[in-house]
């Protein structure tokens, strides 16, 4: 571990720096309090000090040691090194709490934000658990319901959120995490959850570390495989819901903390849960350092968990390749064998038609004021060139981002992986927002060379990754989500400032299909089905990719090449789809994990599969959509999620 | 004819030497046994010659250097089983068997007679034409085992590394699975690379012995030259004695 020491302490030098600089640019160190504090027998600056930045700076670190040591829990307990506390819905669930009580209940918000934010993230993780329950808590099927319940919370909130804009503001900042704190309860709250779940969790370390052998040889052990992986994700919500009910959403620091362990040279697990939480203290604590210094105490508004990953973003980029580091924990294939169908064509044609009777219907009929109704002639041909581009554009991104996951999953072999993961969506989010900023009333082709140009860097930057020599999956993965991390951040600072501007953006960021033109939907189109067809071509590939580098490569195939041709095609869909109707990554997620379900295990049919259920989710979410809210409308996004998570969710947990 | 032919061959891992300057010359045609301890770095060294770890040195394949053969020609002349084979989730067992013919049609190549008749033989050879239709993941080790075994004899290449074939077999199996590759060796002059712990089972049925010891080359030569006293004392460090049966081989048991 001595590796580590150096780049810890400079860094731990470094915060202190920067806290001190703004502590005795608010006083000079002569004028400082003593202890104890008594408010009483102080004057303003004092008090400022004593009760604003010296329990801001304690936080920080409490913040992010807690944040390091549930993502290094999780981590190890889901066996999988892309997991952090955001991956089981939590943090979406306290966030969809607190926006229903701004709106609904205020007054409940007068007590603190803390028992409802808590209140959220528990009945998040408590669905995520009772599915996750009736498989003795398996990674894979935790993961997955975890995301899902995450997106659907999410895609609620931005709804809301959505439609009583004048909360907005309050709301964005809270997501960001704003570390401004006015006295030491909320120290003492942190540090007395820190210190609990330490104990815990270096109770658990010796459990865990059997667990690692996998659940034969764990069980073979005398292991009560379900109890510990509960009591190890008991321990890591307490620890990220605490933090997030305290301070907001503060992303990313659960996800590098123990990726950076890891580099560093943390083989073991106690060592890993060690290291985590320094880390993840060391980044948060930078990061407010940083906030203090560039906005002084003048913005104290400027939320400090946007910057996590402005700055962690690109050191994990930096580091991912420099540091070789132990392997991180192996993704534990599912339970059991998988379904599959004997015959799989009779299934893909008749989703097939039922996909053209689904377009053809929703052509036809639509929602008048006071009631539903048949199109007649004369009005079928008014309201076709209006209605068919959407149709055409959602069917077709929904093909192209259901391929994009189905690829991703099987090139990385990671249940986890989605097109969002790649970092184009948030690229292309990027190009669309600084457009949108910086330009006065842009040019619709202004926006879209913009968001195309983000997509592109975006990809580009993975691409850079794939090409390194013997660079495994799970670091291609990581950077990905880096450049999301990164994208993510510069969106929420930017949303933070308050501009009218941000409404447009967020209506965005939930997809819309309505400004979709003939010439883009038919475009989109052509990229779904040049994408379908070469994806068919790379069947075999696909086939070998999952039963990793040692066969794939032993039997010739040229795995940089492949890997590279594999993430180009799902960028570029991913890009195209995103451009039309904005970042819905989480069909590419759900798709592919439906066909799955559905006993469509050979790559062809798993393809087929998941591009006609992506269509098929996409038009449901489109029409969803325009009539839910008619004659207003409504995020294609909360659709998608709120009709693709139950459907998935049920299809989990019937196959046994 | 040599087969493979390494120059001060090393292997690297941080922290850790892991070959040490091996030069080697092995012959073609033969069934050549990697024998060891714990740790002689048997398996490092198939998988340096299979091209699946970075060495440093020089080390030609058919009397050209490693690097000069592309991926696929190098697939098509040479197949490796690793030693614990990756899960195969829902895939039968002739679809994972049909994955070995990936270096003679490769991505876009048709399915064509010769590919099905290969596999077919494959299927056959190792014998488990009976569990062809089932899922891989649903198989014992042993079948599984065999499987992949199957998937290499798809391959149709010259040359086989196999990493512990047969750790996962009862005996009659593993006699089964050495007799095979021997057979295949002997009748259609191909070449095989085995890595085995039992010595006994490594003299029976191979023709060429490499011993590996720390790192560095211990003894090489005839099944003859690996079973006396002193060579198994050099290679294992443990009293051994040697045995003559009937037909003249002789077997080795601990002392």
């Amino acid at each position: 571990m001595t590796r580590a020491t150096l780049p810890l302490a400079g860094a731990a030098m470094l915060s202190l720096i920067l806290w001190s600089l703004s502590a005795l640019n608010q006083l000079p160190f002569a004028n400082w309090p003593a202890l104890p504090f008594r408010a009483a027998e102080m004057d303003l600056t004092q008090i400022l000090l004593a009760f604003g930045l010296m329990p801001r700076g304690v936080i920080a670190l409490l913040a992010g040691a807690a944040l390091g040591l549930s993502g290094a829990l999780l981590q190890t307990v889901l066996r999988n090194p892309v997991a952090d506390p955001t991956t089981l819905g939590m943090s979406s669930g306290a966030q969809l709490a607190l926006v229903l009580a701004t709106i609904l209940a205020p007054e409940l918000l007068t007590t603190g934000r803390w028992p409802i934010a808590f209140l959220g993230a528990g009945l998040a993780t408590g669905v995520v658990l009772m599915v996750g329950a009736r498989r003795a808590f398996a990674p894979v099927t935790m993961v997955i319901v975890g995301m899902l319940v995450g997106m659907t919370a999410s895609a609620i909130a931005t709804a809301v959120t959505l439609s009583q804009g004048q909360y907005l503001l309050s709301l964005v900042i809270w997501n960001g995490g704003s570390l401004v704190q006015q006295d030491w309860t909320g120290v003492l709250t942190l540090l007395g959850v820190l210190t609990a779940c330490t104990l815990a969790a270096f109770a658990l370390a010796r459990p865990l570390r059997v667990l690692s052998l996998g659940i034969e040889g764990a069980s073979g052990l005398g292991l009560n495989v379900a109890a510990v992986r509960l009591s190890a994700i008991a321990v890591a919500v307490v620890l990220a819901a605490s933090v997030s009910a305290e301070l907001g959403l503060i992303g990313f620091v659960g996800l590098a903390a123990p990726a950076l362990a890891r580099t560093l040279g943390a083989r073991s697990i106690p060592q890993r849960l060690a290291l985590s939480p320094v880390i993840g203290a060391l980044i948060l604590s930078l990061c407010d350092g940083m906030v203090l210094t560039i906005a002084g105490t003048s913005g104290e508004m400027f939320p400090t968990g946007v910057l996590t990953g402005l700055i962690g973003g690109p050191l994990l980029i930096w580091l991912l390749p420099r540091l070789r580091g132990s392997t991180p924990p192996g993704t534990e294939s599912a339970e059991g064998p998988a379904p599959r169908l004997a015959r799989a064509w009779p299934l893909l044609i008749a989703m097939a038609a039922t996909l053209v009777a689904a377009a053809l219907v929703l052509v036809w009929i639509g929602r008048v004021p006071g009631g539903w109704a048949i199109l007649d002639t004369e009005s079928f041909a008014t309201f076709l060139p209006m209605r068919l581009p959407r149709l055409i554009a959602a069917a077709s991104a929904g093909v192209a981002l259901a391929l994009a996951g189905a690829i991703l999953q099987r090139l990385t072999a990671n249940p986890l992986a989605s097109p969002e993961v790649l970092g184009v969506s948030g690229g292309a989010s990027l190009g669309f927002a600084g457009v949108i900023y910086l330009a006065t009333a842009p040019a619709a082709a202004l926006i879209y060379a913009g968001t195309m140009a983000g997509g592109v860097i975006a990809l580009l930057l993975v691409a850079i990754f794939v090409l390194r020599r013997d660079m495994p999956t799970e670091r291609i993965l990581l950077a990905g989500i880096a450049v999301s991390a990164f994208a993510t951040a510069v969106l929420s600072a930017m949303m933070a400032s308050g501009d009218a501007k941000s409404w447009t953006v967020l209506a965005w960021l939930s997809g819309s299909s309505s400004a979709v033109t003939m010439p883009g939907a038919l475009g989109l189109l052509a990229v779904a089905l040049a994408l379908w067809t070469t994806a068919l071509m790379a069947r075999r590939w696909l086939a070998l990719l999952p039963l990793g580098q040692g066969v794939a490569s032993g039997l010739g195939l040229p795995l940089r090449r492949a890997r590279l041709a594999l993430i180009m095609m799902a960028g570029v869909a991913t890009g195209a789809a995103t451009i039309l109707v904005g970042p819905l990554s989480f069909v590419g997620l759900m798709a592919p994990h439906m066909a799955l379900r559905f006993g469509l295990a050979r790559p062809e049919h798993h393809l087929t599969g998941a591009a006609l259920i992506g269509a098929l989710l996409m038009l449901a979410a489109d029409f969803g959509a325009r009539m839910a809210g008619f004659p207003y409308e409504l995020p294609l996004g909360l659709f998608a999620s709120l009709i693709g998570a139950p459907w998935l969710l049920w299809l989990l947990m019937r196959s046994r | 004819m040599t087969l493979f032919s390494t120059q001060a061959l090393s292997v690297d891992v941080p922290g850790r030497r892991l070959l040490h300057d091996i030069t080697l010359d092995l012959p073609a045609g033969q069934v050549i046994a990697l024998i060891g301890h714990n740790g002689s770095g048997k398996s490092t060294l198939l998988k340096a010659l299979a091209r699946q770890m970075p060495a440093t040195g020089a080390i030609t394949f058919e009397s050209r250097a490693l690097g000069d053969w592309s991926a696929r020609d190098y697939a098509r002349r040479l197949a490796f089983l690793p030693q614990t084979t990756p899960p195969a989730e829902g895939m039968l067992v002739r679809e994972l068997v049909a994955l070995g013919r990936y270096p003679w049609h490769g991505a876009l190549g048709r399915f064509g007679p010769d590919d099905q008749a290969a596999v077919a033989r494959a299927l056959a050879e190792c014998g488990v034409e009976a569990f062809a239709d089932r899922l891989v993941d649903t198989l014992s080790g042993g079948e599984r085992q065999r499987v992949w075994l199957a998937m290499m004899v798809a391959q149709e290449a010259s040359t086989l590394l196999l990493d512990e074939p047969i750790s996962a077999l009862d005996i009659a199996h593993a006699v089964d699975v050495l007799t095979l590759v021997r057979a295949m060796c002997h009748t259609q002059s191909r070449s095989a690379i085995i890595v085995l712990h039992d010595v006994n089972m490594a003299a029976r049925y191979c023709d060429h012995i490499v011993a590996l010891k720390a790192g560095r080359v211990a003894l090489q030569g005839t099944p003859d030259t690996l079973m006396t006293r002193e060579a198994l004392h050099e290679i294992y460090a443990l009293e051994m004695d040697v045995l003559d049966r009937a037909d003249g081989t002789k077997v080795a048991v601990p002392a």
